[in-house]
């Protein structure tokens, strides 16, 4: 078992606060991600769990231990990094027994063997054991450096940001390897990532941070339906979430904002009705761009400012008045440039946030 | 007219054989992106173009004209490299009309230039502001801006946002391909990103160890990839390839992945490809490949579909990638958010015929009827 808990956990680098009170709780064979920005403090969170760094103020427990003046070797993780740490003149298979050769421990030499052969199997490196590292691609590499995170058995993996230097293709093949083996040994691994994708795909939970600070832990369908504020709401999803202050309106049943206005759907006006809206009534509305439809008419009025042909779908973009926004329509779609379009929104997937503060006013 | 001719070019470093045999006409106007990995000759291309790279046999035309042996200025055509850091001390104003007072233009005319990129930039608003004051995107638009207001009727560039940020990025392209829209210059765009080549070019030329593997619109090289490279390197996710076995059957033609039993069936006029193929027989190497949208996913049996098995599903919020297995192979299948439960459920696939392609695996070639 091999629970990881952060209890109120700052940590500063001069005057900069690179986590302020942490409180995270990450489940034993969870996968978990934190995502953030660069400087958000995610990788600061790591290197304090894998006791690369000492928080100033709380509690760190790994098991339900509290590790905090445990070394880095005494806590049994293993990190793998963006940059592959191997060393260069030796082969893959010298390279995945290095750890287990250490004098903490204590293998005999058949043990050591079943356990590279075990680990190489897992990661499908066992054709290049012989091989130099020098002489692998960067693929390889990174599978090598997992290899010798696995071989340890360790009771949590560490990863800051492995496939961040591989190729798009790369990095999508690995995705799907990582998540599957994670699943197959079992074991609780925290993953670090600026991209939004990574986090998505891999992560049974996903913990986004921001300024050294927690915004959001939840499921990957809960970080992207249900956005704590506006922050999460436009850093995960590709093309970005479309934003927007209206002017909401529940006597006549009209939100408006200058070029745009539409009529509020009974459902959106008996949901407005139950939050507490900004005196003002302005209330920022976000709406995804696979939300945003194409009609013949009725809707509201913009052109065609450009059209990205992506291969499975077009991303259309809008201008309306001096509103830009971004519709997900079907590949097969025929749109010309400055041609003049309709659009609505999809008014049960609508998010409402408060203009001022960005706090999803639905949680 | 800038119409851009490169005709038999061929280009070595040493041993390297950087650009083999190349042939591509850009016609005036267009946008052109050229795609693939680091070393396929992409850049070396551009820089050829540009002059600053001498290619060793063929030829170079630029509007009709033959400027191989021509140094950069004598090419009739203004070049952009790439987008150049802003100077810190000057106003946005300053710095976009910088190129066109170091030529020696009139100051009115210098106005009406930078006054008229502006607008089109949507940047009026901050033209006396320095760039230290502006947020990313700003910065970017008064950038490309000054590479602009010279109003060169070729522009070519070189990963000019590869190092911004994804979110920035999405807006730059649209704002690239839009600046394209109205002012209409001939363009070469250089990149790695397959995103940002679908997303903005009127052709792409994708490249791979110095030779053109296809030279296409984007639509075009993604519905009918030339080979497997360019299948593969284009789309997003990937598409699936994966080895498989056809033979005649009752029905049509059956296809089988390693391992399966019961055979996805097309129709034989989804089957033309393989007629002329000797490999027919299932005793030649046949890779088959389809993207992951076209795999249509039931949840409970259904006519035509085949019996699979959810191995993992990698949720995206708009929509979910589902890794299939099927037989001994994996299959990708694109999927409404939520759409698949849980890993280890039953699933049943069929392939959308009209999208299923055939690959020669000696050659790499996507088999096409009548070939």
């Amino acid at each position: 078992m091999a629970q990881v808990s952060l209890k109120q956990v700052s940590k500063r680098f001069g005057a900069v606060n690179a986590i302020r009170e942490l409180s995270l709780d990450i489940r034993d064979r969870e996968f978990f991600v934190l995502l953030g920005p660069t400087g958000a403090g995610k990788s600061t969170t790591l290197r304090c769990i894998a006791g690369l760094e000492q928080p100033e103020v709380g509690d760190v427990c790994i098991a339900e231990q509290r590790v905090n003046e445990w070394s880095a070797a005494q806590r049994d993780v293993a990190l793998v990094f963006q940059q592959y740490s191997l060393y260069p003149n030796y082969t893959v298979r010298q390279n995945l027994a290095f750890p287990l050769k250490s004098k903490l421990r204590s293998f005999t030499s058949k043990q050591i063997e079943e356990r590279v052969a075990k680990a190489a199997a897992t990661v499908r490196i066992t054709h290049l054991l012989e091989r130099r590292t020098d002489r692998l691609s960067g693929g390889e590499m990174q599978r090598v450096s997992i290899g010798r995170a696995i071989v340890r058995e360790p009771r949590v993996f560490l990863m800051d940001e492995p496939l961040s230097n591989l190729d798009a293709k790369l990095r999508e093949l690995l995705r799907a390897e990582l998540k599957g083996l994670q699943q197959r040994l079992a074991t609780t691994l925290i993953f670090v990532t600026h991209d939004q994708v990574e986090a998505m795909t891999m992560g049974d939970r996903i913990g986004l941070m921001n300024k050294g600070m927690l915004v959001q832990v939840g499921t990957p369908h809960e970080i992207y339906n249900q956005p704590k504020n506006t922050f999460v709401a436009s850093f995960v999803g590709t093309p970005a979430i479309n934003m927007f202050d209206f002017h909401v309106d529940l006597a006549t049943g009209r939100a408006t904002d200058g070029a745009l206005a539409f009529d509020l759907s009974p459902a959106t006006q008996h949901t407005l009705s139950t939050l507490a809206l900004p005196a003002d009534g302005r209330v920022r509305i976000g709406v995804r761009p696979e939300n945003v439809q194409l009609v013949s008419s009725g809707g509201m009025a913009g052109t065609l400012y450009g059209a990205e042909h992506h291969g499975a779908e077009i991303i259309a973009i809008l201008q309306s008045g001096s509103h830009m926004l971004r519709a997900t329509i079907p590949a097969d779609s025929h749109v010309a440039v400055n041609q003049p379009l309709q659009f609505s929104f999809v008014q049960d997937k609508l998010h409402f946030f408060h203009p001022l503060t960005g706090e999803n006013l639905r949680h | 007219m800038a119409d851009i001719e490169i005709i038999d070019a061929e280009k070595r470093f040493g041993n390297n054989h950087v650009i083999r045999k190349l042939n591509l006409h850009i016609r005036d106007g267009e946008f052109v992106v050229l795609l693939g990995p680091s070393g396929c000759g992409k850049t070396t291309t551009l820089r050829a173009l540009a002059g600053l790279e001498s290619i060793d046999s063929g030829e170079i035309r630029i509007k009709g004209r033959r400027v191989d042996h021509l140094p950069p200025q004598q090419r009739d055509t203004a070049f952009v490299f790439q987008l150049y850091s802003l100077y810190p001390h000057l106003t946005s104003y300053d710095n976009i009309a910088f190129p066109l007072r170091a030529a020696g233009r009139p100051e009115a005319e210098v106005k009406k230039q930078v006054t008229d990129v502006a607008r089109v930039l949507r940047i009026e608003h901050i033209l006396d502001k320095r760039p230290s004051a502006l947020a990313g995107g700003d910065l970017q638009r008064v950038t490309i801006g000054r590479a602009l207001v010279r109003r060169p009727e070729a522009m070519l560039m070189d990963e000019p946002i590869g190092a911004l940020d994804a979110k920035l990025r999405e807006e730059m392209r649209a704002e690239l391909r839009r600046l394209h829209v109205e002012n209409g210059s001939t363009t070469v765009y250089v990149t790695h990103d397959q995103v940002e080549a679908m997303s903005m070019a009127d052709k792409i030329g994708i490249m791979y160890d110095g030779v053109l593997q296809q030279y296409d619109s984007p639509t075009t090289v993604y519905d009918t990839p030339a080979n497997l490279f360019v299948a593969q390197f284009v789309g997003s996710p990937i598409m699936n390839v994966v080895d498989c076995r056809c033979q005649a059957g009752a029905a049509g033609t059956e296809v089988r992945l390693a391992g399966m039993v019961d055979p996805f069936v097309l129709p034989a006029s989804a089957a033309a490809a393989l007629a002329n193929h000797s490999g027919q027989d299932g005793e030649k190497a046949l890779a088959l490949g389809i993207r992951p949208e076209a795999i249509g996913v039931a949840l409970g049996a259904a006519a035509g579909h085949v019996q699979a098995k959810v191995h993992l599903i990698e949720p995206l919020g708009a929509y979910d990638i589902v890794d299939i297995a099927v037989g001994d192979a994996t299959l990708r299948a694109r999927t409404p958010s939520q759409f698949v439960r849980a890993q280890g459920d039953p699933v049943w696939i069929k392939l959308d015929h009209a999208r299923t392609h055939f690959f020669d695996k000696t050659s790499g070639l996507r088999l096409q009827a009548g070939s």
